[in-house]
């Protein structure tokens, strides 16, 4: 127990923090445990009123949803492809742009700069038709590329925006010493630069996949029978007559999955990449 | 290689950033093997010219050529130049090893044998124990040292320095400057130093530009600057403190300042009827008879002592070597060494020969 005043005013700072820290990881995460109690109940066991605190758990509804008529595994492939493709294509097209952003004096930098940001404002909803009616005309609704092409419209201006505050922090006297000793622009961008703003590439990737893996407003319009991304597919369990909640929580629970390992893995990549823009002021001067 | 070579002449270097004149038309000639500091206040534009010989900056007039030939619009990496930055600049994401190694790496030099030379240079630096570290891992000291690595790794033809010392406390700051002395005498490369430390450009130069808004004021050796300096500019700039000045008549051979005359010796030139006299605090002397001067303050400084006086509302500093406490308000009498005494025209505001 506390031996003095000091030690008890620290015990007692613990507790409260402690206690807020658990209320808000309670609020955060219920959803997701209640979605786990769900996924391992019956169909009728969803529907008791109060809910059963005691049930039967049953793997019956992952079973369902892997391998049963409706099995999200193609869709969830058809996901991979899609976020797999437009994180790749981002971040080629980003690095260099936010590269050209950062460092060269380009005519009209500002302006493409304001552009980029009010890209991020407008409500995507807005975008739907328009897009449906590009695509439609272009023949791409319902085709990896439509898709891709769409995403880019959204995470190229996001991912731009975000590498060039990583890339600001870099003293432009490095790339000079480099140009000094005989590397050209690419070889300065390659080994100068790139492995600086590794931590901020992890993050962008990382968001960026996120953001295209969980998006359905335009893949739910723009997507198809062909091209149907896992979070469109996880509705087949909802249908007019009925929604079959548990198998849909255990969708949901394996579309969650990769984002799961991918926060786990780049934990470190993350946290580290958030924070150094941070203490910077986010780097943008 | 170094054979002789690097003779570095700009001519009429024009520099603006938007409406900002940062160079006026700077003319240079720096001789093979020469050390030459670019001394001034800050932002007068020193690390700007050092740019433009760099290639960082391109000029919006004049020209620069290297061993007679026009390397204006060459890019950086075409000039054999190595620079060390004044935030050293070293890469953060590699060992020692690697940041001196580098330059080799992009010049191509066989993978095998960059540890090696990148070692070779670091021992010349005594750095070679580091080799394994990151730049995060070393004091400022060293970290100074690997730049200077980085730099003379490569044998360039030119070696350029930003205020290479500015980053470290006093007393490394001495060694240090001794050390670069050596590194150059041992390498025999033309060195272009950037420092506003007038006492190391004085100690470490060979010959030095003195820079004031953008424009030299006067090139020569540490001695011409500061013992015959061409004009009121650098005479206001040199020394610390620097030089007294004060607006005094001629006539016949003598200054006269309050009322006082003071016998000169010959000058060479014709000398006007008004000009302005000038005399370092340390050829100043209080005497029984002289100049009337009203003392404001009396700074000790340790191995001397300053003495802030006023003749005639002119302020008029003078170093004493004897501890003597002299009481303010007091009015005493200051002696010129004629010697000393340089006279500067008003009008064209340069010495007067
Ligand atoms: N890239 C730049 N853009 C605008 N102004 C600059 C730039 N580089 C230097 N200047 C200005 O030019 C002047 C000279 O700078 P500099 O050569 O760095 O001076 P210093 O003698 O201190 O090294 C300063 O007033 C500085 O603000
Ligand atoms: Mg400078």
């Amino acid at each position: 127990m506390a031996r003095n005043p000091h030690q008890a005013a620290r015990l007692r700072r613990g507790i409260v923090l402690y206690a807020v820290v658990g209320l808000l990881l309670f609020v955060w995460a219920f959803p997701i445990f209640w979605a786990v109690v769900v996924s391992l109940k019956s169909e009728t066991e969803v529907l008791a009123y109060p809910p059963n605190i005691i049930f039967e758990p049953t793997v019956r509804n992952y079973r369902d949803a892997l391998v049963g008529g409706f099995s999200i595994l193609p869709s969830f492939a058809t996901s991979f492809i899609i976020s797999g493709l437009t994180t790749v294509l981002t971040i080629m097209l980003a690095v260099p742009c936010a590269y050209a952003f950062a460092r060269l004096r380009l005519r009209g930098k500002k302006a493409l700069g304001f552009y980029t940001l009010v890209t991020q404002m407008v409500p995507p909803v807005g975008l739907v038709i328009p897009y449906f009616l590009i695509l439609n005309r272009v023949g791409w609704l319902d085709t990896y590329q439509g898709m891709v092409v769409v995403y880019l419209t959204f995470s190229l201006p996001f991912a731009i925006w975000l590498m060039v505050s990583y890339m600001e922090d870099i003293p432009c006297e490095m790339e000079e010493a480099a140009f000094l000793d005989k590397a050209n622009r690419f070889q300065a961008l390659w080994h100068v630069v790139l492995p600086q703003v590794r931590g901020g590439i992890a993050v962008t990737v990382i968001f960026v996949f996120l953001n295209a893996w969980n998006e359905f407003l335009f893949a739910v319009q723009l997507g198809g029978n062909d091209v149907r991304p896992v979070t469109v597919a996880m509705y087949n369990f909802v249908s007019v007559e009925q929604t079959l909640w548990a198998k849909l929580s255990a969708a949901a629970l394996i579309a969650m999955l990769p984002m799961i390992i991918i926060g786990f893995a780049a934990q470190r990549q993350i946290v580290k990449g958030l924070t150094v823009g941070a203490v910077k002021g986010g780097g943008r001067r | 290689m170094s054979d002789g070579k690097g003779r570095v002449t700009l001519r009429g270097i024009d520099k603006h950033f938007g409406a900002f004149h940062a160079l006026k038309g700077i003319d240079l000639d720096i001789a093979p093997q020469e050390f030459f500091a670019l001394l001034g206040p800050s932002g007068s534009g020193k690390s700007t010219t050092l740019r433009v010989i760099a290639g960082l900056e391109t000029p919006d007039a004049g020209t620069m050529t290297v061993d007679g030939v026009d390397v204006t619009y060459a890019e950086p990496g075409e000039r054999n130049v190595a620079m060390v930055f004044q935030n050293y600049a070293l890469y953060p994401h590699m060992t020692v090893e690697q940041n001196i190694g580098f330059p080799l790496r992009m010049d191509g030099v066989p993978k095998a044998r960059i540890p090696e030379l990148a070692r070779e240079a670091a021992s010349k630096v005594k750095i070679d124990h580091l080799m394994q570290r990151r730049p995060g891992q070393l004091s400022g000291g060293q970290q100074q040292r690997c730049a200077l690595a980085r730099a003379i790794v490569r044998k360039p033809r030119l070696f350029l320095l930003d205020e290479p010392l500015s980053n470290l406390d006093a007393q490394l700051r001495l060694e240090t400057r001794v050390e670069l002395k050596r590194l150059h005498r041992s390498l025999d490369v033309t060195t272009i130093y950037v420092t506003h430390d007038q006492e190391e450009a004085m100690t470490i130069a060979d010959r030095m530009a003195v820079f004031l808004d953008g424009d030299i004021v006067q090139v020569g050796t540490p001695d011409d600057v500061f013992n015959r300096p061409d004009n009121l500019a650098v005479a206001a700039f040199i020394g610390s403190p620097p030089m007294n000045l004060l607006p005094a008549r001629f006539e016949d051979g003598a200054a006269i300042i309050a009322g006082e005359r003071l016998a000169l010796p010959p000058r060479s030139a014709p000398v006007p009827a008004e000009v302005v006299l000038g005399i370092r605090p340390s050829h100043v002397r209080i005497a029984d008879t002289g100049i009337p001067a009203k003392v404001v303050l009396s700074e000790n400084l340790g191995e001397s002592m300053l003495i802030n006086a006023e003749v005639e509302g002119v302020p008029v500093k003078v170093r004493l070597s004897e501890m003597r406490p002299i009481a303010e308000g007091a009015t005493i009498r200051l002696a010129f060494d004629g010697g000393h005494v340089h006279l500067f025209d008003p009008q064209t505001r340069r010495r007067i020969a």
